[in-house]
This record gives C-alpha cells, structure tokens and sequence, in this order.
C-alpha cells in the first residue's frame, strides 16, 4: 500500500490514527510559532499548516519506528508539574538504555502528547528552533513554512 | 549555588547566539561534504563488518582514555568523589581489559560525563559565539577553549606515541557512536544546520542544570 508521500508501509495508516489519537498535534504545532505570526495569519492559512505538519510529524514517527531497534520501554517515574505530566521512562536494549521523556496533558478529557525527550533531544524545542529560521527567513509567511514542510 | 529565580547565565534556549552564522554554514556544508564522501562510507562499513562487541569494545576503548581528563575536571568543580570515581574507572578498565570492558560499571563505579568545557560553563562562564568547526563539527567559544585546554593537559594523550593515530580513532569513533542521529537529521530535517545547532546547545546544556527536562519550554495548550 502507497500513500501519497510516497510511503509504502501497511502499517503508516495505524501511524497516522496513532499521531491523530495520541499527539496534541495543534497545540504542537501553533507553539512552534510565535504569538505574532499566529495572530496575524489567515485561519486556512494555519489550517493548511496544522495539517502539513500533522503529516510531518506522523512520517517522522513512521521513520523513526522503522529505525528503532527492539527494546522495551520501562517507566521510572511521573512528575506532575503546571498541569502537565512529565513521564521519565528508558528504552532498554539488552545491557543498553535511552532516556526518554514525555510530556503529556489531559486535553478534552484524554490524554495527549505535548513533547518528547529522547536522550535530552527535546522535538518540541529542536522544531522550534528550525521553524522559527525558516519563518525569519520568509518575514512570518506561514504559507512558506508549509510549503518547507511538505518538501520534507 | 544558583535559587530558583536565577537564570544560569551559561545555560542558552531560545535565541543562540550565532553572529558568524554565514561562515559556520559554509563550514557545516564543507563537514557534510567530507562526510559525505569520506568518512560516512567508512563509518557504515565499520557498522556492518563489525560486530556488536567490537563496536562496543572500541567505543569502551576511546571512552576510557578520556576518564583521566574527567577526574581533572571534577576536581576543578570541587567533585572530589567524582574524580576518584573516574580515577578508579580508568585504573580498572586499563588493567583489565585496557579499557574495551567497562567492568568498572559492573561493580559499581558508574561514568559521569563531564570536561573543561562543562567545567567552565559551571563555573558561569557564558557560552559566546556558536562555532561549526572544520570536521569536528558542533562548538561554540567555551566549549572549542576547553578543548585546547584539554588538548595540553590530557595525561593519557600527551603520553601516547602516535597521538594523531588515536584522535582519529577517536574521531571515527565519536561519529561512528551518532549515525543513526546523523542520519535522522539528514532525513528529517527542514534546516539541518539549525537542526543540529539546537540538539549540540540542548544536549550541552542537559549537562549543566539538574532539572533541564523540567526546565525545557513546553507548548501552550490549545483544544484539539
């Protein structure tokens, strides 16, 4: 099975129902832009990029399980700190581990993924940084920031 | 000894400072070239000839000869107990296994990351401009200054014979060890010179305060 993007796993329609169900891909999404280039953009405008990254993040997922090797994750602990869950878990491979961290927040009523820290790599604070470059890039045009997206 | 309500002046995230970033991306450029052409085909030779245990053992190998330089720097950050620790690491790796087995872990006495630079940006001294540096890659001023620091006063290095020979080993090993990172950033990224300058500045900086995870910025929640 292909999708649009080219990927031709099976299993990417469970990706894109996994990220759906499980990732705060909005509230992801509109924090990777600053409140001024929010407030000032088109609402299809920022629909059409929701939905790009939506896409973006699910393939990076895709990629990233593709990648992984088997490990399981065991779970330290959970933090509760302003209203967000920080889960502290590790990826153990054999005599191998990764720190991973999530932040997660109850978002009508479920739970959602804001942010995951692998290895003190935060997604969150990495997409920021290089979507901010390209916003200053292109004066705040949202349009051009999804039209980076999609090339990805 | 900083409170709570004082903001680690060594410790960046949001704007890096980056004033020679034209030159820094040239170079990045040049580092994917040389990557590209020479050390990557190399690196995923390595990794499908060898072994799991001998890349572990090579990793362990590199790993050890930089413990002296650890138990220097924790006694510049006043971790005495750190330095032991790391003395008695390489005492034990070197004697038993010159250093490719880490039995030093197996019975107790744990790795702590740390170097020069680490030790100055604990000591408050800021970070300053954010360098790509030739081959190497990822550094900014303090963090480029501990490493000549290092350069003059590592015991293990400055007695080696063929001490070119080793840095390279070392080198090779170092990428060998992100890979599979390098790779994720060719793949995923939309700028990866930004890309990688965020992970070197998080990463750094995940080494300098405790409650780093905490700290990080998250996104303000909007309903779904």
């Amino acid at each position: 099975m292909n999708n649009s993007d080219g990927q031709n796993n099976e299993n990417y329609d469970d990706y894109v129902k996994f990220v759906e169900k499980n990732f705060a891909v909005k509230s992801i999404a509109y924090g990777l832009i600053p409140e001024s280039i929010l407030s000032k953009s088109d609402k299809s405008d920022l629909k059409n990029y929701e939905a790009s990254f939506q896409n973006y993040i699910t393939k990076t997922i895709y990629n990233l399980s593709n990648n992984a090797t088997s490990g399981e994750i065991k779970l330290i602990d959970i933090d509760l700190k302003d209203n967000i869950y920080q889960i502290n878990s590790k990826i153990i491979d054999g005599r191998d581990s990764i720190n991973l961290y999530w932040k997660v927040a109850s978002i009508n009523s479920s739970f959602k993924i804001l942010d995951v820290i692998v290895e003190n790599t935060s997604y969150f604070v990495t997409k920021k940084s290089e979507f901010s470059k390209i916003l200053r890039k292109n004066r705040g045009d949202i349009r051009k920031l999804t039209e980076e997206i999609n090339k990805i | 000894m900083l409170n709570e309500n004082e903001v680690n002046p060594s410790v960046q995230y949001d704007e890096i400072y980056d004033p020679i970033e034209p030159i820094n991306r040239a170079i990045l450029g040049f580092n994917f070239f040389i990557d590209d052409v020479a050390i990557r085909p190399v690196i995923k030779t390595y990794k499908f000839i060898a072994p799991e245990p001998v890349e572990k053992g090579v990793s362990n190998f590199f790993g050890n000869l930089r413990e002296p330089i650890r138990a220097i720097a924790f006694v510049f950050q006043g971790e005495f107990l750190k330095s032991l620790n790391s003395a008695g690491r390489f005492t034990v790796n070197t004697l038993t296994s010159l250093g490719t087995f880490d039995l030093a872990s197996r019975v107790g006495m744990t790795k702590n990351e740390t170097d020069i630079g680490l030790t100055l940006a604990k000591s408050g001294v800021s970070s300053g401009p954010y360098l790509v540096l030739p081959i190497i890659g990822p550094s900014n001023l303090r963090d480029f200054s501990g490493d000549v620091v290092e350069f003059f006063i590592d015991p293990v290095s400055n007695n080696l014979p063929n001490r070119e020979y080793v840095s390279i080993g070392d080198g090779l090993n170092a990428r060998a060890e992100v890979d599979e990172e390098i790779d994720l950033i060719r793949e995923s990224s939309s700028d990866r010179y930004e890309m990688l300058k965020s992970i070197y500045y998080q990463n750094r900086n995940s080494q300098i305060e405790e409650d780093f995870v905490q700290n990080l910025p998250t996104p303000k929640i909007y309903i779904e």
